[in-house]
């Protein structure tokens, strides 16, 4: 499509790609008269961490089963606290800050990822 | 959270931390150094997971974890987040005094936060549980070691900031500070739930 348009000046080429690629940055704000998302957040926050502890404490699963379970709580509650709390979507014109995170979270969970995972090979490091 | 249509969003004004458009920027400056903050954590994640069965002659997690402090220092660490979350609230309100109110209960969290950590050490220390002790201990100690330096920064930090907001009242400058400190403070609280999570829950999961 994008050979057919060479008639486009830079300037128009320039709006059309903000308008259409840029549309998952756009920002979103939130205002409320009462601050009941922020209270929600954190009852959501302190339902969170006590199931992982209790889960733990009384044992319900198997040790893998259950670290994968409270890991997945954890990631819950980060997201919550990102979108909650740290209004992750704001900001002024385009909501830029998205791109570096979704590009951390990436290299973040592949450094611990893989680093857990080469150590279940038993045999080879010590 | 409900998305705004693109017609109300254009009436609605924006923020006053975000009004001038130096002080976003910073603040989009802000999110960057906290993603550099991910990738010093999560190597010294990295480095936990790796040496958290290394325990040589030293305690094993299993041994070493008393779940009552770290209990409390999440309670303490999550409220703390909520009461600067409010702190925002109240600075978009425009209400400065109740803004410092909520500022001055995060730093009291946060200093108890940090005054029941170092408790936990000086009594791991107690038992000959240092970080010359085993592998595990010494990437314990630098990872929860490093989320509680940076605790104590940001309460330090924070007290600069009420001296600002006491001499100058919530204008676009004080605004965008106050609400990096807050990004700061939530995204220590995240950290904080994942080393909850992976290191002290972690630790009492008997394989």
């Amino acid at each position: 499509m994008a050979h057919s348009e060479t008639e486009l000046t830079i300037s128009e080429a320039y709006e059309r790609d903000n308008d259409r690629a840029l549309k998952f940055l756009k920002p979103r704000f939130h205002e409320e008269k009462f601050p009941m998302t922020q209270i929600l957040g954190y009852i959501g926050s302190l339902i969170l961490t006590f199931a992982a502890y209790f889960l733990v404490i009384n044992r319900v699963l198997p040790s893998i089963a259950l670290l994968a379970v409270i890991l997945t709580l954890a990631v819950m509650q980060g997201a919550l606290q990102l979108g909650v709390f740290m209004h992750v979507r704001e900001g002024r014109g385009l909501a830029w800050q998205l791109i570096p995170l979704y590009l951390v979270f990436l290299i973040a969970l592949g450094m611990v990822g893989m680093s857990v995972w080469i150590m279940l090979f038993k045999s080879g490091v010590s | 959270m409900s998305s705004v249509p693109l017609a109300e969003e254009r009436d609605q004004k924006l923020p006053v931390e975000f009004a001038d458009e130096k002080e976003s920027i910073n603040i989009t400056g802000f999110w960057t150094f906290l993603v550099t903050d991910v990738l010093i954590f999560a190597s010294l994640f990295s480095t936990y997971a790796v040496m958290h069965k290394a325990a040589a002659l030293g305690p094993t997690s299993v041994q070493l974890f008393k779940m009552g402090p770290v209990m409390l220092e999440t309670l303490l660490l999550l409220t703390s987040s909520f009461t600067i979350g409010l702190g925002v609230y109240a600075m978009r309100r425009g209400q400065v005094r109740a803004l410092m109110l909520w500022m001055v209960l995060t730093m009291l969290l946060g200093a108890g936060f940090v005054s029941s950590e170092i408790n936990d050490f000086i009594s791991f220390a107690h038992i000959g549980a240092t970080w010359h002790t085993s592998a595990f201990l010494s990437a314990f100690d630098i990872l929860v070691g490093t989320h509680g330096a940076h605790v104590t920064f940001g309460i330090f930090w924070a007290l600069t900031l009420l001296f600002q907001l006491k001499k100058r009242g919530i204008t676009a400058r004080t605004a965008r500070k106050v609400y990096t400190f807050s990004l700061y403070w939530h995204f220590l609280d995240i950290v904080w739930i994942f080393i909850f999570t992976f290191v002290y829950l972690n630790g009492k999961i008997v394989p």
